[in-house]
């Protein structure tokens, strides 16, 4: 294998086997790199304006105490903002509250897409036409999907929240309403609204595992169970690690559902980093602390990134690895 | 033998059955209740029966301005896919076919901007608009929202192109074709999937999105998203009402999804894969 081989092979499988690819490398491709690069640089420039220009701004305010109704008491303040967010009762509340909502709802989504998935990997018209329904809740507005929840569980006049607190099942204001089921509430909103999306994700993974492997798991007499947990789930644990990568990221940032049906309360009982970001920043103008309360969930971010990126890194060595 | 695979199989199918009509029900209820009267809704208890009436979509027209909503809607989508396209689809391809070990890295930064919370951005980006004075303007999000999208669409076409093989660019090169016309003939007519994917998912954000238009919008160039909100909450304004002006912001995308289903599914796995 020449060296451009194993380049090709390490960048993608898309070059596989083509010889063309690995002579275009140093030919037609390589030669004309200018031709590359002014194809890319508007892209990265205006991302780099618009988007990273804004955020390191914000990074920057996050060290200042900065408000914008008094501009001129502007001043920097070292690291108070963060060690402020950390002493609030109502900011530490919203971590443990998003910590909560992702991880028990990303679980939760997990294991039902993971069912919902195997139920549809045979690839017929049945399945796909149920695929294309599922989808639904995740192309409604998320706005809306607030709005509907908290109409269907008002306890006087929704669908289910009259049923509830007309036999005494549940909290009397409605479960919105009530500090100890606030947030299960939003946790099955989003698994309702997400795990479709899982699914989709998932069965993606399913379809791309080798037949030949399954077949010889098969005609070794393996039963179900034992194909699930000694074949299938340990082929696609890459493509469960990356569903979990961006449902974990989306689920952390969580603010249109909270923001209409409970709006951080009772209490401060679905209050998340994102609802107390934004009221800081664009109700209060409390710039300086909303910065610091986004580079807070950056860096939380960055960090649940980084340990699923290392996880799908070993479960793919180990497949693919010898 | 085989008639226990068929029964296996119409338990899955009946499973399957239920668990979607058990995803569809809280839509079912949105719709339903847009479409009955105001009795109706506040009926105790809560029935499944009523009478079809148009009286919550009449009181839609007499609340807002819905083709003015619309329009917004409609022009901070477009704005946004087709910038996003523009920038998107060649960055995507460059970085695809570059051999530089930068390149990898530059697709990476694009990943990572997407996961960016919307708020770390949104202040500095707030003021800057307002120093722009294009605050209130339907640009202030068309511009925000092509950022977002433009590093989705880059990410998503960079993963497309990287699956195809360059033979036929090549070939298309040897016959005398420069590389801008190779990119134009052959790669973005076999992208076309992956760019109907992209458009897709464009149109979605941009017109679900509520958090950015909610802030850098006036009363004249608000969408339909933040209309939505606003009327939440507000006394005259009924479920009823809510659900009814709630079909103009879902029933576009649903049915768009729903047509494109193939892409939709493709969309959401590409890079995954």
């Amino acid at each position: 294998m020449t060296e451009t081989d194993i380049a090709a092979h390490t960048v993608g499988r898309r070059s596989a086997g083509s010889p063309a690819a690995a002579r275009g490398d140093r030919g037609f491709f390589g030669r004309q790199r200018y031709f590359l690069f002014f194809m890319a640089v508007p892209a990265v420039i205006y991302v780099i304006i618009v988007g990273v220009w804004p955020l390191a701004q914000g990074a920057w305010y996050s060290f200042f105490d900065y408000n914008l109704q008094k501009p001129k008491r502007t001043h920097f303040v070292g690291l108070d903002n963060y060690v402020n967010a950390f002493a609030d009762s109502t900011t530490r509340q919203a971590i443990v509250n998003t910590f909560e909502f992702t991880i028990v709802g990303v679980a939760v989504q997990l294991v039902l897409g993971l069912l919902i998935a195997l139920m549809l990997w045979r690839d017929d018209r049945f399945n796909r036409t149920i695929l294309a329904f599922l989808l639904i809740p995740a192309t409604i507005t998320p706005l809306v999907v607030g709005l509907i929840f908290k109409g269907l569980l008002g306890p006087d006049y929704g669908f289910i929240g009259y049923y509830l607190a007309e036999w005494g099942l549940g909290p009397k204001g409605g479960l919105l309403a009530d500090g100890g089921t606030a947030l299960w509430v939003l946790i099955v909103v989003d698994c309702w609204e997400w795990t479709p999306l899982m699914a989709l994700i998932l069965l993606a993974g399913l379809k791309s595992l080798p037949t030949d492997v399954l077949e010889a798991a098969r005609a070794d007499g393996a039963t179900v169970l034992q194909r699930f947990f000694w074949v299938i789930l340990p082929l696609m644990l890459p493509s469960v690690f990356l569903a979990l990568i961006l449902r974990t990221m989306d689920a952390f940032r969580v603010f249109d559902t909270p923001f209409v049906t409970t709006g951080g309360g009772p209490g401060d009982a679905t209050q998340t980093m994102m609802l107390i970001a934004v009221k800081q920043g664009l109700q209060f103008f409390n710039v300086g602390y909303a910065s610091a309360l986004g580079n807070i969930a950056i860096l939380f971010i960055a960090i649940m990134a980084a340990i699923l990126i290392f996880a799908v890194r070993r479960a793919d060595a180990r497949i693919n690895g010898k | 033998m085989s008639s226990l695979a068929l029964k296996h199989n119409i338990a899955r199918r009946t499973a399957l059955l239920v668990i979607t009509i058990l995803f569809l029900l809280p839509v079912a209820w949105l719709i339903s209740t847009a479409w009955k009267s105001s009795d109706d809704i506040f009926s105790i208890p809560p029935g499944l029966l009523f009478n079809p009436s148009l009286t919550q979509f009449n009181s839609v027209f007499a609340y807002f301005d819905v083709w003015s909503l619309l329009r917004s809607s409609v022009i901070i989508s477009a704005g946004t896919v087709v910038l996003s396209l523009l920038l998107g689809i060649p960055a995507g391809y460059a970085l695809a076919r570059s051999t530089s070990k930068a390149a990898i890295g530059f697709a990476y930064f694009f990943l990572a901007i997407r996961m960016v919370p919307a708020v770390a951005a949104l202040i500095p980006f707030y003021l800057m608009m307002r120093d722009l004075g294009l605050l209130g303007t339907w640009w202030s999000v068309v511009i925000i929202n092509t950022m977002l999208n433009t590093a989705f669409v880059t990410w998503m076409m960079f993963s497309y192109f990287r699956a195809m093989p360059r033979d036929l660019e090549e070939a298309a090169m040897t016959d005398g074709c420069t590389q801008l016309g190779s990119f134009f003939k052959v790669a973005i007519p076999s992208a076309r999937s992956g760019i109907i994917a992209s458009v897709l998912f464009c149109v979605m954000f941009s017109w679900n999105d509520f958090l950015y238009p909610m802030f850098l919008t006036r009363l004249d160039t608000k969408p339909l998203s933040v209309a939505l909100l606003t009327a939440y909450g507000t006394k005259d304004i009924t479920w009823g009402t809510l659900g009814a002006l709630a079909h103009f912001s879902t029933i576009p995308i649903v049915l768009m999804a729903l047509f494109l289903n193939r892409y939709f599914v493709q969309g959401a796995t590409a890079g995954v894969h």
